[in-house]
Order: structure tokens, then C-alpha cells, then sequence
């Protein structure tokens, strides 16, 4: 029942954004609402949210193939398969946002590194190669051992560079005193892993064959990793917001209070803050709950929102702060607004990006043997 | 490309009237006019185009003939030892936005895209109050940090200061927009202002007939652009450029030649006899943004 509920969901979501894609390569960008100052939408945001997933993923695949965590044990090719669908989601997504999509080829036959774009878009080019290849290998993996191992160091050192990347990709800009942190490239690798480490408990306490036999143990594990990088990233949070304030510069305290108290603060205080940080950390700290995959899977979903969330609030509260305060009313254009929430059409692409994904991975998880103990069945406690 | 070529011809033709106007208009008191400034000036390294004719310098004559002519000395010295300046006075600045409007003519911006918005504010609390206007073209900064994050190298800042952008070259993924302090760039999402207007068959304002020239070329980098097809400049980033295309033939940025209260002045600091050089040697000079070492090349005069 579960499993056709989820395969209806994804299905749906895919089918709204085959109409979104639709309007997007009918109408190119003119029925979405980001502008010539809030330049960066939800498909951006995304974007971050997405391939951050896949950086995080791809370190938890590394447990199994280079650290060997015998916790993790087996759990390896679904990790890859999980960043393979994440990093395209996320690609797709940025793809989608390009003014001349079709163009995409320039970065890479003429390409300026010292871009951070396009030093990331080779780099994501490289890592979902490498993915790709690791993820035919671990069907073999008595095989290819060895050199599984080694394309992990590899992607190790990758994913943690690109997670870092996007952060520097948005930190370099000293246009944008909220980007603008040096620490922004340190702190995205965190945000991946937890994002990862929501999206895993998500899986393996919706699905009991997805986990090896130490599900029980896993999802633990799981918690408690989730929590601590929860704990982390409100602690850079916070160290963040409070400079920010303490320092008083004025276009960053606006970007600051635009995020706090703006049209959207029930996002952050509700969606990133509340359901988001403090309830899952709150549940999954109680073993009895945080080992029950139905609350492990809750607790997964709802970190996942907040991050999502998280994503789109370190986007748009830098963008709706005017570069020149009277910037404001001086040219008059629905495309010239410091306030932005996106369109149908954006709603529609990225709903259907992640139904699209979980098609994917679904159809993945029926048809390919993906887990430690491949059985295409919903956990009981799911369904 | 036929469409293309007679659009350049009528385009020359056009520039060829206008400067004969525009001279004619502002400079009745000057006659005879003579091309003897001109036969004065150095052999050009490059190849000039055909310059309009100016009059005699004269005492109190309109600075826009001044900038003109300082405008036509400079192009005759190669490209690299030119460096463009704008300079906008405040304190002759009304807040018509006549520069804002001849520019969207000038470069037939669509919807959403603008080069020179004026920026206003009110200053003071009553009884002393006041208004102030602060035209904002791009600042053509020397430290550009719209240009090193582009990632496939679409904008860069030529010899003579002026930032362009390569529209078939560009991508749209806005970083630029994103590293510019000073919102001057903007994205072109192929917006037109006839779009949902009433057709009125046969009728001037019509959407026929007005879409027309809302979608015939602009010449902006001296080609020409048509909207058609989401072809570029549809789908890229677009900026103020100093009007390129003028400039390079005599004429002075759009924006210039329209301020009515000769506001905004535009010239070669390279040139020390010229009319920005000795603007921009005054006390009362400020560039916005300069703590951020984008070193811009608008001056503002307060």
C-alpha cells in the first residue's frame, strides 16, 4: 500500500512538473517570479539544497568503502545511488535557471577558472562522473575493492570541496556583506552532512530492507549524528546572525532583519528553526523514539524541510537588500523588487525535480539491488 | 541577415541626420561651420569613422560641444590611451529622468532592464528639506567584481575602462548581477511592453505596429540585436555600456547629450585638457562605494 502511495506521490509531483518544464522551455524565464534584484529564486535554492544532499551523501558512502564502518557496512551503494539522484536533481535544477541553458557547453570548452562557477561546474561534472563509475563498480565490489576504495579518497576530498565551493560561490561576493563570511565555505560541508545524515534516516525508516541488519543500531547512529550537526549548525547560525548584528553594518543588519522579522520570518522560525532544528533534535535524542523508523523517518522529513528552507533563507534575504538603498522606487518593474516568492511555474519545476527523483530512486530500489538486504518491500511500521 | 544590413544603413543614415540636427540646433551662433578642427588634429593610428562636423570653439559655448570635441581628440589616439569618464553634478541634476528614458529609446530596452535609473531621496526635515537625484549608470569600475566571477568570460573590461558584455557569449546564470555593489545590471527575461496590449488593427499604437519597433534592432556594441526568437540579448545580463556605439562615432553617450540641465558630463581623463579632467581634479568629487575599492570611473560633484 505505502509503496503505491509513494510511487502515486512521485508520479503526480513529476506529472505537475512536466508542465512546469513545460512553461520554462515554452516561455523561457518570463513566467517565474525572481528579477533583476532578487536575481535568485527557488530553483537556487534548490540547487544548494540538492547537491549539498549529494556532497553529504556521498561521505556517508565513504563509511562503507573507505573507512569501513562496519555500522555502515553494505550501505555504500545505495548512498552512491542516493547522490547520483541528489547531485542530478540539483544540476537540473540550476540548469533549469540559466538564462542560455543550451550554452552550458561554454564552461566547459571555454571556461574562466577563475570563476568559482566554474571551477564547481567541473568539478560537479567530475564528481558525478566519478559517482557514476563508483556506482557500476560497487555492483562488483569483491572485484573492484580496490579501487572503490580510491575513488572514494577521491570523492571524499571532491565532496567536501564542492560543498565548501557552493559556500565560497556565494561567500566570495563582498557585494553582499551576508554571503560575504569567511566562514561560509567551513560551514557548508556541515550543513551537507546533516542534510545527508536526515535523507538516510528518511530512507532507512521508511524502508526496512534499505538499512543492513543493524537497523536498529543505524538509525541511532543516525540520530544522534543528526543531532549533533543540527546542535552545529544552529551554533554557526547563530554565530552568524549575532556578528552580523553586532557589527551594524547596515546592509548586512538589513539582511539580518529581513531574514528574522521580514514577510517570511514564519519560514525561518517556524519551518527552519522550530520543525526543522528544535523537534527532531528534541525527538531523535529519545532513543525509544529516534530507533522507530516511523519517527526516525518523520524526524529525517523534517530536518530535510528545514534545510530546504535553510537553503532558500541564505538566497533571498541577501538578494532583497537594495545595493543602493533608492534603488527601491527608482525604476518601477515587477522584475525591479526587493520581495520575491516564487512563481506556479518554479513551484511546479521543483516539486516535479523531486518527484522525478524519487521516481528514480524508487524505481531503482525495485529493480536494481541497491541494499544490503534487497527486498522490495515497505517496512511494516511504514505502512 | 539582408533585414540585418538594411537596418545597419538606416541606422548610419540616421546617426549621419542626427548629428547634423544636433549640431544645427545648439550651435546657430558659431557659423560658418568648418571642418578645420578636424584637418588639425594628428593622423589617427586606427581607422576613424566619419566624425560630425563641429563649430569654432567659442567663449560660454554649450559644454555638450565642448565634450564633443574633447570626445573627437580622443578617438584620434589608439584605443588603450583613452580612458572614459563620466561625471554627474548633483547640484544641476532636476530629477526629469529625461537620461533614464533616452537611454531605454536609445539601447530600446524591454520591460525590467534598465541602464540609468535616478535614484532619489529626501533629505532634511521641514522647513529644511530638500531632494536629491543621483543618476546611476554603471560605475565602469577598474576593479571590476562583476567581471572574475563570469564563469566563461562573457564581460571584461576593455582597454579604454569601459566594461562590455559579450551577449552570445554570456550564459544568464546572473552571478554578475549577484557581485555588482551597485545594482547595475539587469537581466533581460524577453519582456515586451506591447505584450497584452489591444491590437487595434491598422492604428500607430497598436500592438502590430508598435511591436514592430519595440522588436526591430538596437546597435548596442555596434551590431545589431534583434528580439526575436529568445535569441540574446534575451536570456542575458545587460548594463550600461557608455552607449559603445555612439561613442565610437563621435557622438556622445545618449544620456548625456539628453540631460537638460547639463548634468552629466562625459570625456577622456586621459586628456588633461579636457572638460571631465578638470571635473574630476575638483574638492567636491565622490564615487559611491569607494571603501569597496571597485575604483568606478562616474564621479558624482556635490
Amino acid at each position: 500500500m505505502m509503496r503505491r502511495v509513494l510511487y502515486a506521490l512521485a508520479a503526480i509531483s513529476a506529472l505537475v512538473g512536466l508542465w512546469g518544464l513545460y512553461s520554462r522551455f515554452a516561455h523561457g524565464h518570463q513566467d517565474t517570479a525572481y528579477g533583476s534584484y532578487v536575481v535568485w529564486g527557488l530553483w537556487v535554492a534548490m540547487y544548494l539544497f540538492f547537491t549539498g544532499l549529494a556532497g553529504g551523501m556521498f561521505i556517508f558512502a565513504t563509511l562503507d568503502y573507505l573507512f569501513k564502518v562496519r555500522m555502515f557496512a553494505r550501505t555504500g551503494r545505495l548512498s552512491l545511488f542516493l547522490t547520483l539522484i541528489t547531485l542530478g536533481a540539483g544540476l537540473f535544477h540550476i540548469w533549469l535557471d540559466l538564462g542560455h541553458e543550451f550554452r552550458i557547453w561554454k564552461v566547459y570548452l571555454q571556461p574562466d577558472f577563475g570563476s568559482v562557477m566554474a571551477q564547481i561546474t567541473w568539478g560537479y561534472t567530475l564528481f558525478g562522473l566519478l559517482i557514476l563509475v563508483m556506482l557500476i563498480m560497487s555492483f562488483r565490489p569483491e572485484r573492484f575493492a580496490r579501487w572503490l576504495r580510491g575513488l572514494s579518497a577521491i570523492g571524499l576530498v571532491l565532496a567536501i570541496f564542492l560543498s565548501g565551493g557552493v559556500g565560497a560561490l556565494l561567500g566570495v561576493q563582498a557585494a553582499r556583506p551576508f554571503w560575504h563570511v569567511g566562514l561560509f565555505p567551513v560551514q557548508f560541508p556541515f550543513f551537507s552532512l546533516a542534510s545527508a545524515a536526515a535523507l538516510l534516516l528518511f530512507i532507512y525508516g521508511l524502508f526496512d530492507d534499505a538499512a543492513n541488519e543493524h537497523r536498529s543500531q543505524l538509525l541511532w547512529t543516525l540520530a544522534i549524528l543528526t543531532v549533533v550537526l543540527q546542535v552545529v549548525k544552529l551554533y554557526f547560525l547563530w554565530a552568524d546572525l549575532s556578528q552580523s548584528l553586532y557589527g551594524g553594518v547596515p546592509q548586512n543588519v538589513a539582511a539580518v532583519t529581513t531574514l528574522l522579522f521580514g514577510p517570511y520570518w514564519w519560514a525561518f522560525w517556524f519551518l527552519q528553526i522550530l520543525l526543522g532544528g528544535l523537534v527532531p533534535i528534541i525527538i531523535l535524542t529519545q532513543r525509544r523514539l529516534a530507533t522507530r523508523p516511523a519517527w526516525a523517518a518523520l524526524c529525517g522529513a523534517l530536518v530535510l524541510l528545514g534545510f530546504a528552507v535553510a537553503r532558500a533563507n541564505i538566497v533571498f534575504p541577501a538578494l532583497s537588500v537594495p545595493e543602493l538603498e533608492q534603488l527601491i522606487g527608482a525604476f518601477h518593474d515587477a522584475r525591479l523588487q526587493f520581495e520575491y516568492f516564487p512563481s506556479p511555474v518554479e513551484w511546479a519545476v521543483s516539486i516535479g525535480i523531486s518527484g522525478m527523483a524519487g521516481l528514480v530512486f524508487l524505481l531503482g530500489r525495485d529493480l536494481l539491488p541497491l541494499t544490503a538486504r534487497h527486498r522490495p518491500t515497505v517496512a511494516s511500521s511504514a505502512s | 541577415m539582408n533585414e540585418e544590413k538594411v537596418d545597419v544603413s538606416r541606422r548610419e543614415v540616421l546617426t549621419k541626420i542626427a548629428s547634423t540636427v544636433f549640431a544645427g540646433l545648439v550651435a546657430p551662433a558659431v557659423w560658418p561651420m568648418t571642418a578645420g578642427a578636424n584637418e588639425a588634429l594628428p593622423a589617427p593610428e586606427t581607422a576613424v569613422p566619419t566624425l560630425p562636423v563641429l563649430p569654432e570653439p567659442q567663449p560660454d559655448e554649450d559644454p555638450l560641444l565642448r565634450m564633443m570635441r574633447d570626445l573627437q581628440r580622443a578617438l584620434q589616439k589608439p584605443v588603450d590611451q583613452r580612458r572614459w569618464v563620466m561625471v554627474i553634478d548633483l547640484r544641476k541634476c532636476v530629477g526629469c529622468h529625461a537620461c533614464t528614458i533616452a537611454c531605454v529609446a536609445e539601447n530600446k530596452l524591454p520591460p525590467g532592464v534598465v541602464y540609468r535609473p535616478v535614484l532619489e531621496e529626501e533629505i532634511g526635515t521641514y522647513p529644511n528639506v530638500t531632494r536629491r537625484f543621483t543618476p546611476r549608470p554603471c560605475m565602469q569600475c577598474d576593479n571590476p567584481p562583476c567581471v572574475p566571477v563570469c564563469p566563461v568570460d562573457a564581460t571584461w573590461k576593455r582597454v579604454d575602462g569601459i566594461v562590455v558584455i559579450d551577449y552570445e557569449q554570456c550564459i544568464g546564470c546572473r552571478y554578475c548581477i549577484t557581485a555588482c555593489p551597485y545594482g547595475a545590471r539587469t537581466f533581460d527575461f524577453g519582456a515586451t511592453y506591447t505584450e497584452g496590449t489591444p491590437v487595434g488593427a491598422g492604428l500607430v499604437l497598436g500592438r502590430q505596429e508598435a511591436a514592430e519597433y519595440e522588436l526591430a534592432s538596437n546597435f548596442e556594441y555596434g551590431q545589431p540585436w534583434s528580439r526575436h526568437d529568445e535569441a540574446s540579448p534575451i536570456g542575458n545580463t545587460r548594463k550600461c555600456h557608455f552607449c559603445l556605439h555612439r561613442i565610437e562615432r563621435g557622438l556622445l553617450p545618449q544620456c548625456v547629450t539628453t540631460c537638460i540641465g547639463r548634468a552629466t558630463f562625459f570625456g577622456d581623463a586621459n586628456d588633461p585638457t579636457s572638460l571631465v579632467s578638470e571635473l574630476i581634479a575638483r574638492p567636491n568629487v565622490v564615487r559611491l562605494k569607494e571603501e569597496l575599492g571597485t575604483e568606478p570611473k562616474v564621479y558624482y560633484l556635490l
